[in-house]
């Protein structure tokens, strides 16, 4: 019985992308609201340990000038996603003389997270362990995406991640809507943020 | 001994003219029809002019063959584009992405002289010029092949603005209306087949602008 995650198993699906997708359910909480000026990211830095230096952990990371993204998981995963999408954005440049597209860079990112990577060595033998927050500008106006380790990606006006996503999702519900300005949604993201780290412990 | 030279060079040059002018809101790009090789004429009726994209349109003299090829390239990658990104490619989208194209073939080039001309993302004219390996440059007008030597000039005069270095900056663009330029191109077509063998038949106009575009013809000298 092969249960690599190449191979469909018996009912159908592809248990590692699910154990992928369970496994983020245990990472830091990252939170993403947008707003007609901008788009909101804030993340949960989970300093594990006083020795450790906090402005040293990186969870929100800038894609172009014009695209950032706040992870959950396997950080590490997520590290070689944003060195793909900046490399994928620099090349649009490159080609086009322009600016990429939020979207066109999301799909970028979940064409990696779809192969487990890309050539023949770097690929992985299983998905990308993460989620990412995609949030940027462009001539469509401000956007946010939300991707997971299947390859799959939502547009979201607001979404959580991670393992205060539940709680956090319901209270964006609830506190979110589209005319909200810049500060108002920093407010809102990092009073829900406090409000899940502080139910965990 | 001697170094043997080759008989036989890949290339040719099938002659012809080409020219672009950009106004406030429009572009006008013309060429003439005329395809031949050495001393005879293949045909009187061949268009160099090339739609890439909604409001992107290139004109390339030079050797026909190459140029079918490189408009055959530009079609796929266009078509590529629209899918990936939903969308058409702008003209200065176009125009990074044939540079790229030209230098890629930097040691065996495409035997392509170009214009590109169309409307930027504001629906302003933009032409952009190049040569056979991709170095190119936005400009308020161009002209490229057997006659631009003969248009060139002619076009400075009519068209050049003040240097670009001076202040305030002003646009590359011409203030003259559509109609006017199109006379303009007419009138230099006209005196480039006199003297040019290479240019003559007849010319074929494209003019972009925010209704669409247009397709005019006119006849030149058949000798």
């Amino acid at each position: 019985m092969i249960v690599g995650s190449t191979h469909f198993h018996r009912k159908e699906r592809l248990f590692q992308v699910e154990y992928a997708i369970e496994a983020i359910k245990l990472g830091s909480t990252a939170i993403g609201l947008k707003t007609k000026d901008g788009v909101v990211l804030a993340v949960e830095k989970r300093i594990t340990s006083p020795l450790l230096e906090p402005s040293s952990v990186e969870k929100i990371m800038e894609i172009d000038e014009h695209i950032g993204c706040a992870m959950s998981g396997l950080i590490a995963d997520a590290r070689t996603l944003v060195e793909h999408a900046r490399v994928e954005t620099q090349n649009h440049r490159f080609s086009y003389g322009e600016p990429m597209t939020v979207e066109s860079t999301t799909q970028a990112l979940c064409d990696l997270a779809l192969r487990f990577g890309e050539g023949d060595e770097e690929s992985m033998s299983r998905p990308f362990g993460v989620s990412l927050l995609i949030a940027g500008h462009d001539e469509n106006g401000t956007s946010l995406y939300y991707t997971d380790p299947s390859g799959t990606f939502w547009q979201c006006n607001a979404k959580a991640i991670g393992s205060g996503s539940e709680g956090a999702d319901s209270s964006l519900q609830e506190q979110y809507n589209k005319d909200l300005t810049l500060q108002e949604a920093e407010t809102i993201a990092l009073s829900i943020l406090k409000q899940v780290m502080e139910e965990k412990r | 001994m001697p170094k043997e030279q080759a008989n036989w060079s890949p290339y040719d040059n099938n002659g012809g003219s080409c020219v672009a002018v950009a106004g406030a809101d429009y572009c006008v790009i013309a060429a003439d029809t005329r395809m031949s090789t050495g001393y005879n004429i293949l045909t009187r009726d061949y268009s160099k002019i090339c739609k890439l994209a909604d409001k992107c349109v290139m004109a390339s003299s030079g050797f026909q063959a190459d140029v079918k090829a490189l408009q055959k390239h530009l079609a796929a990658r266009h078509l590529i584009y629209q899918h990936q990104h939903n969308k058409q490619m702008s003209c200065p989208a176009m125009a990074q992405l044939l540079s790229n194209t030209l230098y890629y073939k930097r040691f065996f080039p495409y035997y392509s002289f170009n214009v590109l001309g169309g409307l930027d993302n504001e629906g302003k004219g933009c032409v952009f010029t190049y040569d056979a390996v991709g170095s190119y440059e936005k400009v308020g007008y161009s002209s490229q092949g057997s006659g631009s030597t003969l248009i060139m000039p002619f076009l400075d005069n009519q068209l050049k603005s003040p240097s670009p270095l001076l202040l305030p900056a002003r646009d590359a663009v011409t203030p003259l209306a559509e109609a006017e330029a199109i006379d303009l191109v007419k009138t230099v077509f006209a005196s480039a087949s006199e003297r040019d063998i290479y240019t003559g038949d007849k010319l074929e106009i494209v003019v972009i602008n925010a209704d669409g575009i247009r397709r005019e013809y006119m006849d030149l000298r058949k000798d």
